[in-house]
């Protein structure tokens, strides 16, 4: 239930198996496979990319606060493992997830207000003449695919509650916090659950070294850090590293969390599957190309008159 | 997930084309047969329903009614009370709370389709009244106190507050089992992204409304239920309101005005409360709002709930009634009062009141709370008048047989 992850429907109805994802999106796309052939899309992570970034753009003038923005892009995520991308236009989409999602974590705006910063951020992809009702039709569409299952649990929560045990600094809070973030732009939060997510973002914050500004920086190393991760966590014990030898020694706080991961029942194969999940979806990132991810959206919202 | 109903179009473009808009992929008409209207609120209305395909039981269907501009009806955005609401009981589980079966979007409009309860507690009291007043049993009150306090401690385990508990929010199925209703004001305390008070300004039909809430706090905490379900305990036993005051309106700048008459008659019973007893009494933003009341005969005695509670649950021994409430004895005023405590931090939590030795002493609590009655409670009403729940254009009047105590004031000049 709310407080309870374990008999929460985020987890007995929306974590899958990868492969179960993958099944899911096959069937999506062989539902009408002309409609796919005829409008190319990008890989899954650079739409998540993108529709990450319209859901900040319209959260920052909106004032939406970061959770209900994360909120708002499961939402999203959701959404699109129930229904074809190529039937709904995305701009819609997004804007009735953070129009939702704003009810849902208790800091409401005015549908108006949505719509009207909708028309003014997207100008000619979204363009209706009663722009309002359509945003409460589609809340209506996004609510009854995702069967009314609105509460999401968040890493946030786990982090706030573990940062203490780990001592960690504000720098790698706001590191592991900022790396929190980014796994909405991933699958992980349809694989994982939100402990999990956190003790990934935790212990890649403690391995990447506290001075760098940013994942983004670090992100030119992403295979170091998945080594060094596997290796930190390798030293409890509890798996073999591949390839690099142990004993490269670990800082304190990533001995601690290792060795409390070895204590508790946590699955810490669950854990490496993340961090080599965000690894790599890091490392896709700095392929991601906006234009082209924007013009691709835009030609079948425009061709199937999806902004009418 | 639903029984097909195969729709004229591609079945997938259901979305948000110019030319389709939003379908359903199941007919509320299709999967329930209307069997009668129960009642109708600000919200919508409630039917009676059974399954068209075999499903057990009896449902009851609550509609919210859309928003109209003008003729035409419009998606106007689903307020956020009933998104609360959807959101919650589809994440909702357990055996003192009304079960949830699917919620249906169709045609505007959201239905929710609700296990069916033959009974609530403001039918239960009210049957009571008539033809003249007789005590609910002793077991009755025991253990539909036990069930509610169940119901409430699993809301409050899940961060949950339910900020509306009344007699008409409490359902009695046929079986005995209390189930509590109408989520429609909860939410979730875990981590509000807003003061509580940001949100809805005033909560809580005025007679259950805690000491606290009429002081102006701003911090909502479980215990604002826990006194809303001693007020239920007292109307348990004495088949009335304890605390029936009138509410003061909202003046026309829109502020909250102090509502006077109802903690005056909190003040009746309870006496005034008193700063060493509730040490952030002094914090509250109508404190001195309390000078103005009038204390009953002895401010320094304190309370005369003891003296209410007696002769309240001996009343009825006078006349020798087998079923006297007099078998509650001191452990029932014990539970009360730790109820209808004046500091909220120190009132009973859900948890502590389930451990209470009200519920260990005396009879064994039944969870059938009508095991051993004899007589029958009537049915609940279902008129006849509107059995097409499709028509979305009828005026929300009210038709229920049961007053309905969501307006006292109505009810008082009645």
């Amino acid at each position: 239930m709310a407080a309870n992850y374990w008999e929460s429907t985020q987890r007995r109805h929306w974590q899958f198996t990868r492969q179960q994802l993958e099944d899911l999106r096959k069937k999506l796309e062989d539902e009408d496979q002309n409609l796919v052939q005829m409008y190319p899309l990008p890989q899954v992570r650079h739409l998540s990319i993108y529709f990450n970034q319209q859901v900040s753009r319209i959260g920052k003038r909106l004032g939406v606060r970061q959770q209900a923005m994360a909120t708002a892009q499961l939402y999203i995520r959701r959404f699109y493992s129930k229904v074809e991308i190529r039937r709904t236009n995305p701009y819609l989409v997004i804007a009735t997830a953070v129009y939702l999602a704003c009810k849902m974590e208790e800091c409401p705006h005015h549908i108006r207000l949505v719509a009207s910063e909708g028309r003014t951020l997207w100008p000619g992809m979204y363009f209706f003449s009663n722009d309002t009702s359509k945003l409460g039709e589609c809340e209506f569409f996004l609510i009854s695919e995702m069967s009314s299952q609105m509460i999401v649990h968040h890493p946030y929560r786990s982090l706030t509650s573990l940062q203490g045990l780990f001592s960690l600094t504000q720098e790698e809070s706001a590191l592991a916090w900022s790396i929190i973030n980014d796994h909405y732009m991933t699958d992980l939060p349809l694989l994982f659950a939100p402990h999990i997510i956190a003790i990934m973002a935790i212990l890649l914050s403690l391995v990447l070294r506290p001075n760098t500004t940013g994942i983004q920086s670090a992100s030119g190393s992403a295979g170091t850090i998945a080594n060094a991760a596997q290796t930190a966590l390798g030293s409890a014990g509890q798996f073999k590293p591949t390839g690099e030898k142990q004993g490269s020694t670990p800082r304190t706080k990533v001995q601690k969390l290792a060795n409390w991961l070895v204590e508790s029942s946590i699955d810490i194969e669950a854990i490496v599957d993340c961090i080599q999940e965000i690894i790599s979806f890091y490392e896709v990132q700095e392929q991601y190309n906006e234009k082209l991810t924007r013009e691709q959206i835009n030609r079948f919202v425009k061709a199937r008159g999806l902004d009418k | 997930m639903f029984p097909g109903r195969r729709p004229p179009f591609h079945p997938a473009d259901r979305g948000l084309g110019p030319n389709v808009g939003y379908q359903s992929k199941v007919r509320v008409i299709d999967r329930y047969k209307v069997i009668g209207f129960i009642s109708s609120g600000t919200y919508g209305r409630v039917y009676k329903a059974v399954g068209r395909h075999g499903q057990v039981g009896e449902f009851a269907i609550k509609k919210f009614k859309p928003d109209k501009e003008g003729e035409q009806i419009q998606y106007t955005g689903i307020s956020q009370s009933a998104v609360r609401e959807m959101a919650l009981c589809s994440e909702l589980s357990h055996p003192n709370i009304i079960k949830l079966i699917e919620i249906i979007l169709e045609d505007k409009c959201i239905f929710m389709v609700f296990e069916y309860a033959e009974h609530d507690l403001l039918q239960i009291i009210h049957h009571h009244t008539q033809p003249t007043r007789h005590p609910i049993p002793p077991s009755t009150v025991k253990s539909i106190m036990f069930q509610l306090l169940n119901g409430c401690q699993y809301l409050h385990a899940n961060w949950v507050l339910h900020r509306d508990l009344k007699p008409a929010n409490i359902m009695v199925t046929s079986g005995g089992e209390v189930k509590i209703g109408d989520l429609g004001l909860a939410r979730l305390f875990n981590k509000p992204l807003h003061s509580l008070f940001s949100g809805d300004k005033v909560v809580v039909t005025i007679w259950y409304r805690a000491p606290e809430l009429l002081l102006g706090s701003r911090h909502y905490t479980p215990a604002i239920d826990m006194w809303a379900v001693g007020c239920i305990f007292a109307e348990l036993l004495s088949l009335r309101p304890i605390f029936k005051g009138e509410e003061a309106k909202m003046d026309s700048k829109k502020t909250v005005p102090f509502q006077r008459n109802q903690m005056q008659k909190i003040v009746d019973i309870m006496g005034l409360p008193a700063k060493e007893k509730w040490p952030h009494l002094v914090n509250m933003p109508e404190y001195s709002q309390l000078s103005t009341l009038s204390a009953s005969t002895h401010p320094k005695s304190g309370s005369n709930l003891e003296k209410w509670y007696y002769s309240t649950i001996n009343s009825h021994s006078a006349t020798s009634n087998p079923s006297s409430n007099a078998s509650l004895g001191a452990e029932g005023y014990k539970l009360l009062s730790g109820l209808l405590e004046y500091d909220p931090e120190r009132r009973l939590t859900a948890q502590q009141a389930l451990q209470h030795p009200f519920f260990s002493t005396g009879d064994k609590v039944s969870s059938n709370c009508f095991e051993g009655v004899k007589m029958e409670y009537p049915h609940r009403r279902v008129s006849q008048d509107d059995n097409d729940i499709r028509t979305s254009s009828l005026p929300g009047t009210k038709r229920s047989g049961l007053p309905d105590d969501s307006r006292p004031v109505k009810r008082l000049k009645e």
